[in-house]
Formats: structure tokens, sequence, C-alpha cells
């Protein structure tokens, strides 16, 4: 069963590696760009898409590593998992390193881990091993039952403080209990009492946070933080117009966002150069390759394997209306990264092992008829 | 919801519900999206596209002055001058390293220089704010570069304010100097910028929230030339606090005159407002080089002085007090129902166990009560009494008095000093206490250590009602009282009698004259146990000669001031620095009628202020 059949081979989702290449490339591309221009002799950052190149083969390979076991095996090890994930949140206050006035990292030996990642790989398997032993949809006990689990590394990573990963740990549980399902007269109840929490939520933030959020819906409370991004990206942005000002000739984006321009930022720059149109495909690039996880999530053989694909669905799904959101001024700025366009190690990594985990359940959906 | 089960089939069929729901969420970000972009980049494509091209807004910072200090007079000791800095704008500089090197050639910074540090600076300075490249540009150079920089876009002349001392060396250690903030300093507070200036040392340092003002913002329009289009203050700036200081500068010259070239420290206090008048300590250093360029030569040679200029001796060093220490020892032995008249006969030593402890007049003063022991300096008399009330009702009563704990005034790193005990034996050396030691600390050597202001903030004390006020260096604020010196009335009377009659006819005699009334106390602190006979400090090398001290009050047509002069390794208390304390009085009071001072160094004349051979040595 671990040898790799040619069945399996031919079986995969080959349409989504395609896009997930292209979309890799088109970012290394972006980064090549941004950190390209106009840095003289002596004073030029370090090459980003080179050291982003060297993450994406390591990526590849912890995808390829992904695809080899039969993804069934992880419903026995979400929960031990998930005991991990919890175990090394609860070592960030202990012996975390501070960063940014936020403990986050791990420092373990030759790199830093971030615990946070390792939650939302953890969350996904466990939301997708405890909605699957139901058939129905949920009823008020279950959905609490899972909510709860679910609120120990929501609590945990919003103490660090670290309100962006937070959010998308709850969105990422959400989408999947929906995928799911919950019974009507749940759902009625939740339409009417979100609205009501929400309110309360305000008094649990920070005030950096609070300030964040009133940023954005007033740019000039932060002429030169925040808000200066907020304009500065609009402005480079639309200054693309139709067609874009071309490859490496974006004047815009690659000075103003010096901190950010290869990370939260990055798709900035891609549409400065390449205009309205440039858009149009990234963004069907982004929405295809949704739709091919989408794909095997309706074609997997069993439930298990259905949700944990919604689940990297929705894992995709928020980061990008988050981060492009927060780019075109929609959102307020906060932390995520677009996949496979902006820089980062261990995000990229965690994209490919998602990935491999959709690949892996598309290479198994005939299994049960084979064997 | 809906939710399809696929039972029948060995398939499995996810709720087509949920299917839909992802389908949805997958349009929802396409159609939202696109229409953003479409928004952005079409519909005010062409707004943004003008915004980028011709109109890019710029921050500027505008530097707030800081604010000025002052002496009592309102005369200048830090100021601030026009110095011309040359900044780059990274954004609007098309070739940076052909830049780098006509900076260099203008100015005479060596190119590797000049491009390490902007790499370094780099980092911090957003492309398009102006990077300091250069400061501190002499007039001449700045109109020959003001002629050529329009070959150079990017590259702009600016004036920053720059501080100036005035008086350099008099006040450095109370002034001390500003300098860029370090990458430490950047880290710990937010409103700082690359190349803002920070107070170091001394007063720069302590009031620097009080100074530094807050900085305003300018809004700019720059098109893309980098030309200036349209300037908008969109912040004030705020400029800091002028402050000014109690010291006063003709006095701080003529104490710094009086002391010469010698080590050591004056402090001129007023007794009933704490506020100090003067504060020098010698060998100083010039703190203009710290806000030009201090290169790393210059600050080898002050921190390895073998003089120690960097060191304020007035509050940073601490000294064995000497025979001055008699004046808290007789205020103890007054605590402790001693009798005043009560005497000691003194034959120039008294033994205890194997040990021999000497008077400094090795030939006895014979009987002595308290207040002659303080007028002659008699140690005798205070072995004798020190044995009576043992070293815990000592180390008690000093501290109540002040010593081994900072006087607060407003300099940094001021040291506490020490009052030794016995707890403080077993901490520090693991042995228990000495009889011996005690008759050593009575008259103030052995571990007794003190600073000359702790010293001039007791005298002060003595003189008003027992108050130990903060010594002040600000002019209007108000007094701060720290604590009361454990004496009644009467015991600092007593004690300052004692001080009188000493400087009319005791071992203070030198600072005495008709016009004021005046107190004194002379003490030599030995620096090196000299066994068992006491050595002219003359026949001593400069390392091992005793510390000069006095401490003195006058008083002259309803005006007070405390005086206290310290000589690192100047020989006796009464030759060395008795004329230094003369002088300063001199400066307060006016010369004195009758006789001129002798020069410094030169034999006493006769007179009233002749000292016979027997004082010479005296303590």
């Amino acid at each position: 069963m671990l040898a790799i059949d040619r069945r399996l081979f031919t079986h995969a989702n080959w349409t989504l590696v395609g896009f997930t290449a292209a979309l890799f490339f088109i970012g290394v591309a972006n980064l090549y760009s941004a950190s390209g221009v106009r840095y003289e002799d002596g004073i030029s950052i370090a090459p980003f898409y080179q050291k982003q190149l060297v993450w994406g083969a390591t990526g590849l390979g912890c995808m390829v590593a992904s695809t080899f076991f039969d993804y069934r095996h992880l419903r026995t090890m979400s929960f031990p998992f998930f005991l991990l994930a919890v175990f090394l949140l609860l070592l960030v206050p202990a012996i975390g390193k501070t960063v940014y006035g936020a403990k986050r990292w791990l420092d373990i030996g030759f790199f830093s881990l971030q615990p946070s990642e390792v939650a939302k790989v953890a969350t996904i398997l466990l939301g997708a091993n405890l909605l699957s032993r139901h058939k129905e949809p949920l009823r008020w006990r279950e959905l609490f039952f899972i909510l709860g689990i679910a609120a120990i590394p929501c609590g945990l990573i919003f103490i660090q403080p670290d309100l962006g990963t937070t959010l998308l740990l709850i969105f990422l549980l959400g989408g999947m209990i929906l995928f799911h399902g919950i019974k009507k007269y749940v759902f009625r109840t939740c339409c009417i009492a979100m609205p009501l929490l929400l309110p309360l939520g305000w008094f649990a933030l920070k005030d950096y946070q609070k300030e964040r959020i009133l940023t954005f819906l007033d740019p000039s409370r932060d002429l030169q933080g925040a808000g200066y991004h907020i304009t500065q990206s609009q402005i480079a942005i639309g200054s693309g117009e139709l067609w874009g000002k071309g490859f490496q000739e974006g004047t815009q984006s690659l000075l103003r966002f010096l901190p950010e321009k290869h990370t939260d930022f990055a798709v900035a720059v891609f549409s400065e150069e390449w205009g309205f149109l440039g858009c149009i495909i990234l963004l069907a690039l982004f929405c295809f390759f949704l739709l091919c996880i989408v794909d095997t999530a309706r074609s997997a053989k069993d439930q298990f394997g259905s949700i944990l694909c919604a689940g990297v669905f929705f894992y995709f799904f928020w980061q990008i209306l988050i981060n492009i959101g927060m780019v075109v001024g929609l959102m307020p700025v906060v932390g995520v990264p677009l996949p496979f366009l902006s820089y980062g190690g261990t995000s990229t990594i965690v994209n490919f092992i998602m990935l491999g985990l959709v690949v892996n359940i598309s290479m198994r959906r005939f299994m049960f008829k084979m064997n | 919801m809906a939710i399809e089960i696929g039972f029948g089939t060995d398939k499995y069929h996810p709720p087509r519900s949920g299917i839909y729901l992802l389908f949805g969420l997958t349009s929802f970000l396409f159609v939202l999206f696109v229409l953003r972009f479409w928004y952005l980049q079409i519909l005010h494509g062409e707004e943004y596209a003008q915004k980028a091209h011709a109109n890019r807004t710029r921050l500027e910072r505008i530097y707030a002055t800081r604010g000025i200090i002052l002496d009592a007079k309102g005369r200048l000791l830090a100021e601030n001058r026009p110095a011309y800095i040359l900044a780059l704008i990274r954004e609007d500089c098309p070739d940076i390293p052909a830049t780098l090197a006509q900076v260099s050639s203008w100015t005479g910074i060596s190119l590797p220089a000049l491009q390490a540090k902007f790499r370094q600076d780099a980092a911090r300075v957003k492309s398009f704010q102006p990077q300091i490249v250069a400061t501190d540009i002499p007039f001449e150079k700045v109109s020959e570069i003001e002629q050529q920089i329009f070959m150079w876009p990017g590259l702009i002349v600016e004036t920053r304010q720059r501080r100036f001392y005035p008086h350099g060396e008099l006040f450095a250690h109370i002034i001390g100097y500003v300098a860029d903030a370090s990458e430490k300093e950047l880290r710990a507070d937010e409103k700082l910028a690359l190349g803002d200036i920070i107070g170091k040392q001394g007063l720069e340092l302590v009031l620097e929230d009080r100074l530094r003002g807050t900085k305003g913002l300018n809004s700019v329009d720059v098109d893309v030339l980098g030309r200036q289009l349209n300037k908008r203050q969109v912040d004030p700036p705020l400029a800091g606090e002028n402050i000014i200081l109690s010291l006063d500068i003709d006095l701080q010259k003529a104490a710094s005159e009086a002391l010469g070239e010698e080590a050591g420290a004056v402090v001129v206090m007023e007794p009933d407002s704490g506020k100090l008048r003067a504060l020098v300590t010698h060998p100083s250093y010039d703190n203009n080089i710290f806000t030009t360029t201090l290169s790393r030569e210059d600050w080898t040679n002050l921190a390895q002085d073998p003089r120690h200029p960097l060191q304020n001796r007035a509050i940073q060093s601490v000294y064995p007090p000497g025979s001055v220490w008699k004046l808290i020892m007789a205020g103890l032995f007054l605590e402790q129902k001693i009798d005043p008249r009560a005497g000691v006969t003194c034959h120039g030593e008294v033994h205890l166990g194997s040990h021999t402890f000497r008077c400094w007049n090795r030939g006895g003063h014979g009987f002595m009560n308290m207040q002659q022991s303080i007028i002659n300096s008699c140690d005798v008399y205070y072995y004798e009494m020190a044995q009576r009330v043992g070293i815990d009702n000592i180390e008690r009563f000093a501290t109540a008095c002040g010593f081994g704990s900072v006087t607060g005034i407003d300099l940094p790193h001021e040291r506490a000093g020490l009052v030794p005990g016995r707890e403080w034996k077993k901490k520090r050396f693991r042995e228990s206490w000495q009889g011996g030691e005690t008759l050593n600390v009575s008259i103030g050597q052995g571990y007794t250590s003190v600073t000359p202001l702790q010293m001039a903030v007791f005298i002060s004390a003595l003189l008003n009602d027992g108050k130990i006020l903060k010594p002040g260096l600000v002019e209007n604020e108000d007094p701060v009282v720290r604590g009361m010196l454990p004496m009644p009335l009467p015991h600092r009377s007593f004690i300052v009698e004692a001080m009188r009659a000493t400087a009319s006819v005791g071992t203070a005699r030198r600072i005495s004259r008709p016009d004021a009334v005046m107190g004194g106390k002379t003490g030599t602190a030995q620096v090196v146990r000299m066994g068992e006979r006491r050595v002219k400090s003359s026949e001593l090398s400069y390392k091992h000669r005793d510390h000069a001290w006095m401490t003195a009050w006058g008083m002259k047509d309803g005006k007070t001031y405390t005086v206290v002069v310290m000589v690192e390794h100047g020989g006796g208390g009464s030759s060395t620095a008795g004329p230094v304390v003369a002088r300063v009085y001199d400066a307060l009071f006016g010369p004195a009628p009758g006789q001129p001072r002798p020069a410094r160094g030169s034999a006493p004349q006769g007179g009233a202020n002749a000292v016979g051979p027997a004082q010479e040595l005296n303590d």
C-alpha cells in the first residue's frame, strides 16, 4: 500500500499541481522585480527570489513526501498531533522569542518554529476527524464540542498576541463546519447571535489592534505608519492602469514599501507592473487553484478526505481574501501573507504540505475499489 | 442547509450545500477583487497615475529646537548653533556611488568610511527620506557645494542645529554633552529618528525630556525630479524648555582658578535653599568635542588619561574624609550624653592591644575638651571617646547624617560612599569587626569614604535647622528636604561654634577674614597606611600623598555660603585646601580687607594668616 502505484500517479490532481507551479513562479518573478531594481552596488537588499526558490524546492520535497502515505492514517494521528501543537503553544510564553513585542517563535537550534503554523495544520486535521464522525448536520451539542476544543489553540495564539492568526483559525474552522453543515435552527440562531457578539470582541483587543482597525476606517489617523501604507498601496495599484508599467518598471511600490513590499504587499508590486489585465489573470489563477481543491473535495472517497480538502480550501481562501483585501484597501492591515507570492520560509513550506494532502486525497479517490 | 448523504452507493458524496458554498466563495473572491481592481486601475487609474508621477507626497520632520541652558545670571552655558549637513534622498539619486565619491572629495571624508556609514544607515532611513551623509560642513565649503549641487540630484544641504558649550571645560561635568542617538537608544524610544541628537551625560542626559521638545511634521509634495511643489505644516514643532541653573559662571571660574592645576573638587552651596552656586571638578575636558566629531583617538585619550578628566570628583569619587569627620563624631558624642567639658589628656598616642594609634601631633596636645579637640583636631580625644560609643552608634549616626547614600543631585552616576559597620564587614570580608577599626573610623580613616558634595550637604544642614536638602542645580525649583540631621539645636550650635573657633584660632585659621563670620574644619586623609610614623606629605610621591580637605561656612551681610574643597593628593588640609577656600570666599564676599592673599604655593606670610611649623603638618 505504501509503494507508489502507477494508478496512484495517474489519478493525482495534476491540474492543481500545474496551477500551483504557475502561481509560485509568478511569485518568484515578482520578488525578482521587487528586489532587483534601482539598488546600486553595495546597498542591494538580499536577493529574496533566490531564497524563495530554495524554500520552494524544500516545499516541493515536503509535498511529495506528504503524498507517500495513505491520508487515512492522519485520522488516527490527528489527536496526538493536536496535543503536540497545544504543547508547543504552551511553551511559547515560557521560552519563546520576543519579536516586535509579541512572543510567537520558538528557537530550536537551526531554525525558528512558529507554533501557530503547526496549530493551523493540527486544527484542520482534528476538525476533519471530528466532523467526519457525524453523518448528519451538527446539533448544538456537537457544534459546541468542536468549538470548545478549537478554543484552546485560539486562546493561546490570541494572548501571544497574534490577532491575524487567531481570526484565521476561527474562520478556517467555521468554514469547515459550514461545509459539513449545521442544523437549520442552529444556523438561524447563529446568524442572529453573531452580530450581537462582535462588539464584545472589541474589548478583548489590545490598543494597537484597535488602532489598526480605526486606521483602516480613517487612513489619515496614522500618516506615517499603516495609513501611509494603505494610501501608497492604492496609488501603486491604481497607477498600474489597464496594461501596467511592465516587468521591473514599477516605481511606486518598489520605493515606498521598503519593509513589506516582498512580503505582505507583494501583490501591490505585481498590480503596478502588470496592470488590470495582469490582476485578472492572477485572480483567475487563484480561483482555478481553489476550484481544483474543491474538485478533490467533491471526488474524495470518504468523508474525512472531503472535509480535509475543505479545510485546505479555507486555509488558502482566507489568506488570499485577507491579504489582497488589505492591499487594495478593503480590510485592515493585518500581517497575513499571500500564498506563493509573499516571501517566507515557513509559510511556503506549510502551503506545499497542505497541497500535498489534497494531492494525496485525489490519488487515492478510487482506492477502495482497487483494493 | 439541505444535506444529502450518499446512501446506497459505496462512493461517498459530500453535502451538496458544502460544495456550493466553496464554489460561491471562490466566485465571490473573484468578482469582489476584479471589481476593486477595476475601480482602482480603470475608473481612478489616471488619477492615481498622476499622483504617482507628478505629485508624490513626502513627510518631512521639522526639528524642534533643544532648550538652552543658562547660568543664574542668564548667561549661556549651552546653546544651539547652525551646522550644515549633506543629506541624500536615495529615491531621487540616479547614481549613488558617484554621488558618494563627490561628497568624499568635497568633505575630505574617506570614501570607504562614507560608503560603510551609508550602507549601515540605509536600512534605517526610508528611500524617500533624507539620509545624512556628512555633518558639520564649514560655511566656506557649503557655498562651494551649493554652486555645484544642481548636478547631483537627490543631494541636499540642510541646516541642523548643533549644540555648543561656550564655557566648555568649566562646566563639562555638569552640563554633560549630546551626541547622535545610538542604535540601542533608537530602539528604546520610537520618537527618535536616525541622526537625532540626545543627551548622553550630565544635565543634558538627566533633563533630556525637558530639553528635547517635540518634532513637527511637514507634508511636502514633490514632482518626479524631486522639486518641492508645495509644503504644508501638519504638526508644528514644539521647542524644548530653556533651563536656568543656580550656578554662577563668575564664581565657577574663580573657584576653578583657586584650585589651579590640582586635581580635586570645589562645592559652593547655599545652606538655606540647597542651591549649588559652583561645582568644580579638576581636571576637566572640553565637552564640545563630543558634539562635533569625536574621533576614536580623542576618546581613548580621554578615557585612558591617568588623571581621569571624565570623572566628576565632586560626586563620582569617594575619599576618606579625614579629620572633617570629627564634626560628625562630635555630634554623636553629644547625643550619647558625653559632657563636652570632660576631657582627655593627649600624649600623642593611644595603645589598643598590640597596636599604637598616633595623634598627628606627635608631641601631644595635653588636656583637650570637645571644643578644643575640634579646634586642634586632636586624634587622641576621638580614639578615647569612640571606644565609649562603639561602631554601631557611629554607623547609625553617620548614616542618619546622610553619609553612605547619594545626595540625589540631578546628575548621573553619583556615588554613595561608605559608612562601614559590622554587617558590611561580614559581607565584604567575612571577618568580624576589630576594635582598632573603630578608632580609625573615628578620625575619618579606614573604610569610611564620602564625596565632597555629601560633605557640603552635611555642613549646609548644620546651618539650616538640620534639614538635609537635595543639592539643587536648577534655579527655579523649590528646595527638597531629604531628611533631618539627628542633632537637636544645642548640638548643632555647639558644632557651628566649634567651627567658628577653629577658623579663628585653630587649624582653619587661614580662611579667617575681618569682614565676615567664618567657620571651618580641615582634614588630611591618608591614602595609604604609613605604619608607625605619619610622614610629612612633601616627602611622599604624588600617588601616596594625603588628600586635603577643608569644609567651611561664611556669613556676610545676611548671606551664608558653605564651601567644601577637596584636593586629591594635595597634602595638608590647612596648607593646601585652606587657600583655595579663602579665594572662593574672596570671590563670594569681595577681597578680604587688610593683607592680600599669598600667591598659591608660596610660603605663608606673617600676621594673622601665618601658620607655625607644627601646623604645617596639621590635620
